[in-house]
């Protein structure tokens, strides 16, 4: 859970995909940029015509092709698959070692110094977008870093400064306006939705599309930021620790009372037990 | 030289069943080394859609709940003082330790960067956000307060009066803290999948599901603690305990009805989605309830059955069931989502699984082979008698029957 709550100048990406012609010059400048290994891959492998078939962690971003029919004319819908940068990161929130951090800019950064290699972010991140790397012996989790160290230097990521279209880069209150902008002066062109406005909790990659989100292959994502579903039951550790520690001391307490209770009761019985008291007393001694 | 004779010599004397799970434990440990230098890409079938698999459903989130025998019985025996369960106590410690050092094995083998694992105990990593880290700290901790328990039969053996001595006066404080770190990251293992908000179907995911997981390692425990104790009696020669295990026949289905209602309260009022719109999914999550939940409620909540000692194992070993299942359920069936690929351990994955599971048993035996865990001091349950041990010399020492190891 990330301690701030204005995002309003995080630097977000607005990905027009109605304007997206599908070159696929991001998935170029983001391998170039952050020297990404080619994957061998066989074309037709995944849905459709894209290629490679899924992200991986040699692959950060990628355009997924869609195609169908409008006016009887076949027509192609892209998605830009890429890390959310999630306002409130699942990723972040569920690292044991805090190796994902929500920068002030806006990227989520991962420090791979840090990981354990637990995988716990692959589980919790709504958009599957972590990817580990399967080939070493000692693995590192891959992801969209936001160009960070771009960003940093007051340049754009790289698949944004590369696209020839569809990417705008600026502050995240400012992508929403154009966004809003857009819908309003041209409601024939767009799905009346801004995604990544409230999914997740809001995220710095905001999208505009033509076609139902479902069917460009969105995932379905809850609108709550996701570490509030882990917060709500976590916060009550420190209590529920200290309520069983101090229920399970009394109990026990009261349980030893209760019988050294007894046992003064019996022995103060009077001197007509006293010999078989003693009696016992002397087996058990025998018996240590 | 003589020493590797006299344990070769000691090796060959074991029954071959002994032989057998050495055997298993042996393949694990080759197809430890084979992750180590392969990568877990090349020995596990997972990817980065199934980035869990079978050793985290069945070596982390299953064996927590199946060590869980260790505290529960201690609060039963100790805390609530029911001094005649003392004889449950010892061999509950050692199960549990050993479940929870597996654990810690199983963990190692998975994570991607095991000798980092000290990173979680480094202050200027710590992410109180994260359920994993709380796991992660009381997993470490719990194991190092069994390990003192542990020492208990160790220190009999070895005849070490002083940590006899100090472990006695900490057994009640020990007991408590047990149950304290055991209620946080039983829970918290349910809390894992909370995160898992769109992925894990509505059948498990509710927010109840810490409760849930909490009370059934709970009952599970309880169960766990009959299946060791008649397994012991039946095959180790041990006395028969089944008036003792009926004391805790008789708690268990409390236990077991109060998670039966927070599992229905949570189902018809904090799900969201469609539940029974996946046949395999409602077939899985029938039999839990049915085989592993209502029919051993209903076992335990008959007297005959109750009190009889092959049913007693019956019904634990359904209640043990129900709680893998379940365990599976969440943290793998249940996260399949439809029209994917599905996951399916490959055979090193498995190996390594059943060499961790024979490494338990095999541990188990060799322990109540040479340590006093079986033995029973009535005695030694009051705090309030002074430390016999003490007062032991060195020829009555010399009495006690220790097992000696035969000359080659």
């Amino acid at each position: 859970m990330s301690a701030r709550t204005d995002f309003s100048r995080d630097k977000a990406f607005l990905i027009d995909m109605t304007k997206c012609t599908g070159c696929r010059g991001c998935q170029v400048a983001c391998k170039q940029w952050n020297q990404l290994k080619a994957e061998n891959t066989t074309f037709f492998t995944g849905e459709g015509y894209q290629n490679p078939p899924a992200m991986s962690e040699h692959t950060f971003t990628r355009i997924k092709f869609r195609d169908y029919q409008k006016n009887g004319q076949n027509e192609f819908a892209f998605y830009k698959e890429m890390c959310m940068h999630c306002n409130d990161p699942a990723c972040a929130s569920v690292c044991p070692v805090g190796a994902f951090q929500k920068t002030a800019e806006g990227p989520v950064v991962y420090l791979d110094d840090k990981c354990i290699g637990c995988r716990f972010c692959m589980i919790a991140c709504p958009f599957g977008v972590p990817k580990y790397e399967w080939s070493k012996a000692f693995p590192l989790v891959r992801k969209c870093t936001g160009c960070y160290s771009r960003v940093q230097e007051g340049l754009k990521p790289a698949c944004a400064t590369t696209c020839p279209t569809a990417i705008t880069y600026g502050p995240r209150e400012e992508m929403i306006k154009e966004a809003e902008r857009r819908l309003a002066a041209h409601p024939d062109r767009y799905l009346q939705k801004v995604y990544g406005k409230e999914e997740a909790g809001g995220t710095s990659v905001i999208y505009l599309t033509a076609l139902p989100f479902d069917e460009l292959g969105f995932k379905p994502v809850t609108m709550r930021a996701l570490p509030s579903y882990t917060w709500q039951a976590l916060r009550l550790v420190p209590g529920i620790f200290l309520t069983v520690g101090g229920t399970l001391s009394a109990v026990s307490w009261f349980q030893h009372r209760k019988e050294k209770v007894k046992q003064a009761e019996t022995e103060s019985k009077g001197a007509a037990c006293c010999a078989a008291a003693e009696a016992a007393e002397t087996s058990k001694e025998d018996h240590q | 030289m003589t020493a590797a004779r006299y344990v070769l010599h000691e090796i060959q004397s074991y029954h071959r069943f002994i032989k057998f799970l050495i055997f298993l434990v042996a393949l694990a440990a080759v197809g430890s080394t084979i992750r180590f230098i392969f990568g877990l890409g090349a020995t596990t079938n997972l990817n980065d859609t199934y980035p869990w698999g079978l050793w985290i459903s069945f070596d982390v989130v299953t064996a927590v709940p199946l060590a869980a025998g260790a505290f529960t019985i201690g609060v039963v025996a100790h805390i609530f003082h029911i001094k005649k369960l003392e004889p449950l106590v010892r061999p509950a410690i050692v199960t549990g330790f050993l479940g929870y050092s597996l654990v810690c094995v199983g963990l190692m083998l998975d994570l991607g960067q095991p000798h980092r694992g000290i990173y979680v105990l480094f202050p200027w990593n710590w992410n109180v956000h994260s359920p994993m880290f709380e796991v992660s700290m009381c997993v470490m901790a719990y194991t190092t307060v069994l390990f003192l328990e542990f020492l208990h039969p160790v220190s009999e053996r070895f005849g070490w009066h002083i940590p006899l001595r100090l472990l006695r006066n900490l057994q009640i404080p020990f007991a408590i803290l047990a149950a304290m770190i055991s209620t946080l990251h039983q829970s918290t293992l349910g809390t894992f999948f909370l995160i898992a908000v769109d992925k894990l179907h509505p059948l498990w995911y509710n927010p109840l599901l810490p409760l849930q997981f909490w009370l059934s390692a709970i009952f599970t425990g309880l169960s766990i603690v009959i299946l060791e104790a008649s397994l012991v009696h039946r095959f180790m020669g041990q006395p028969n305990e089944s008036d003792l295990l009926a004391t805790l026949t008789r708690i268990i289905p409390w236990v077991m009805g109060c998670y039966m209602m927070v599992k229905l309260v949570a189902l018809l009022t904090f799900s969201e989605g469609a539940l029974f719109d996946r046949p395999v999914l409602t077939t899985l999550f029938v039999v839990e309830v049915a085989v592993g939940l209502l029919l051993p409620f209903w076992m335990f909540l008959q007297s005959r059955i109750r009190t009889d000692k092959s049913m007693q194992l019956r019904a634990a070993s359904l209640v043990i069931f129900g709680l893998v299942l379940n365990r599976f359920n969440v943290s793998m069936f249940g996260m399949i989502q439809p029209g994917q690929q599905i996951y399916a351990p490959n055979v090193l994955e498995s190996v390594v699984t059943v060499g961790i599971i024979a490494a338990h048993i095999l541990f188990f035996v060799l322990m109540a082979k040479y340590f006093p865990i079986f033995e029973h001091h009535p005695e030694a349950v009051d705090a309030t008698i002074p430390d016999t041990f003490r007062r032991v010399g060195k020829e009555e020492l010399k009495a006690i029957p220790v097992t000696v190891l035969p000359d080659p």
